[in-house]
């Protein structure tokens, strides 16, 4: 600030330099924005693989998932006998509650439930928030395919453990190429033993 | 103590204004929104985001920062609703002037959110005021609160005011509330 007018020169230099500069403002509704991947937008359900196990309904934070089943009996085959099978009736998450935490998506031992980044579903009604299966399932069309692994990351256990059985299958082929198939089942006994 | 006033309507123009000049006003109040930002917790930054350079809903004709209440037309009510804060929420959206819109942005206001089982919490903000859209999140992205205004966008210019403002049409906050309704019941007599 020696001279007078040397705040004003500064001043104009930012404006100078962010003029040459593109807007950094995105044109959401005409553009769709890039979300970051794992984006944590809405919850899709996969109805075929839900066995109602409620492990989701029960973990879940806010208690904002709602399961109705009921139990159907399969006819029992010729010598066996009936088997009893839980049928999903109601699977509804109500996302006015939902924290977005992604637990029930992590507990699903069967794969069932899924991120979606999709996020355009604000709603005039309250009850509309509440997604029953239906509109859960269409969420599944769009569900990205999942990262691929980190190319410096260790690999996962059982790839390690498929390709140690399947070396071994093939070693143990070439060694008795003609050996009956009665001694391949005892030798597919010992590789647990050998493994621990 | 409470007065009685009449109830708000927005003058016989509106009611009496045939359909293409109720498009012209619906237009411009679309278009206008001033809004005015209950913010309570985590969710106001992301208000807060959407009006920065990056979203910026001026675009949208969202004009932010209106100098009070008075001033504003829409209303985003953006975090948890205490309790101790509904009187306040309601007595600010009852000072907006007519024809007034408001957005639940986030899950606390929506519905209480994770502390829907708290005992300070109110379950959601539309236990105390009428609420326009509701837009799902915890917190929404900035581009959730966009689509939002989208919708209620889409929403003014579908409606009418005389409509809206029928004494019958339930426009009123649901009764059945355990919140304190008006601010006046807070106050003790030596003004605490």
């Amino acid at each position: 600030m020696a001279f007078p007018g040397s705040g004003l020169a500064k001043g104009l230099a930012v404006t100078l330099r962010t003029m040459t500069r593109r807007s950094v403002t995105a044109q959401y509704p005409d553009v769709k924005p890039e979300l970051p991947p794992r984006s944590r937008g809405v919850i899709a359900l996969m109805e075929e693989n839900c066995t109602v196990c409620m492990l989701c309904a029960r973990e879940c934070p806010d208690w904002c998932i709602y399961i109705d089943s009921h139990k159907e009996t399969i006819p029992a085959p010729p010598g066996g006998r009936e088997r009893a099978r839980n049928v999903l009736d109601r699977f509804a998450i109500d996302f006015s509650l939902c924290m977005y935490c992604g637990i029930c998506i992590e507990v699903c031992p069967f794969d069932a439930l899924f991120w979606t980044p999709e996020f355009e579903y604000a709603e005039l009604d309250i009850r509309d928030m509440t997604h029953e299966k239906g509109r859960l399932g269409e969420w599944m069309a769009t569900v990205p395919a999942p990262p691929a692994d980190d190319p410096h990351g260790a690999r996962a256990k059982e790839v390690d453990a498929a390709r140690k059985s399947a070396d071994r299958a093939e070693a143990t082929d070439a060694a008795s190429p003609d050996a009956a198939k009665p001694d391949a089942a005892p030798s597919g006994g010992d590789e647990p033993a050998v493994d621990t | 103590m409470t007065v009685d006033l009449p109830h708000p309507t927005v003058g016989p123009l509106q009611r009496m204004a045939p359909e293409p000049m109720r498009l012209i006003l619906n237009w411009g109040r679309r278009y206008s929104l001033w809004v005015f930002n209950f913010g309570l917790a985590c969710c106001a930054i992301e208000f807060i985001a959407s009006s920065m350079s990056r979203h910026d809903f001026i675009r949208l004709g969202v004009i932010p920062f209106a100098p009070g209440p008075r001033q504003a037309d829409l209303m985003v009510v953006s975090g948890t609703v205490t309790d101790k804060m509904a009187p306040a929420v309601k007595r600010l959206y009852e000072q907006m002037p007519e024809p007034k819109y408001v957005i639940s942005f986030g899950a606390c206001s929506n519905s209480g959110g994770p502390y829907w089982d708290s005992y300070c919490v109110t379950k959601g903000v539309d236990q105390i005021v009428p609420v326009d859209v509701y837009v799902p999140g915890c917190p929404p992205r900035p581009e959730a609160l966009l689509q939002g205004i989208l919708r209620l966008q889409q929403k003014i210019a579908a409606e009418s005011l005389a409509d809206r403002y029928t004494p019958h049409a339930p426009v009123g906050p649901i009764e059945t509330v355990p919140v304190l309704s008006t601010p006046t019941d807070l106050l003790r007599p030596d003004g605490r």
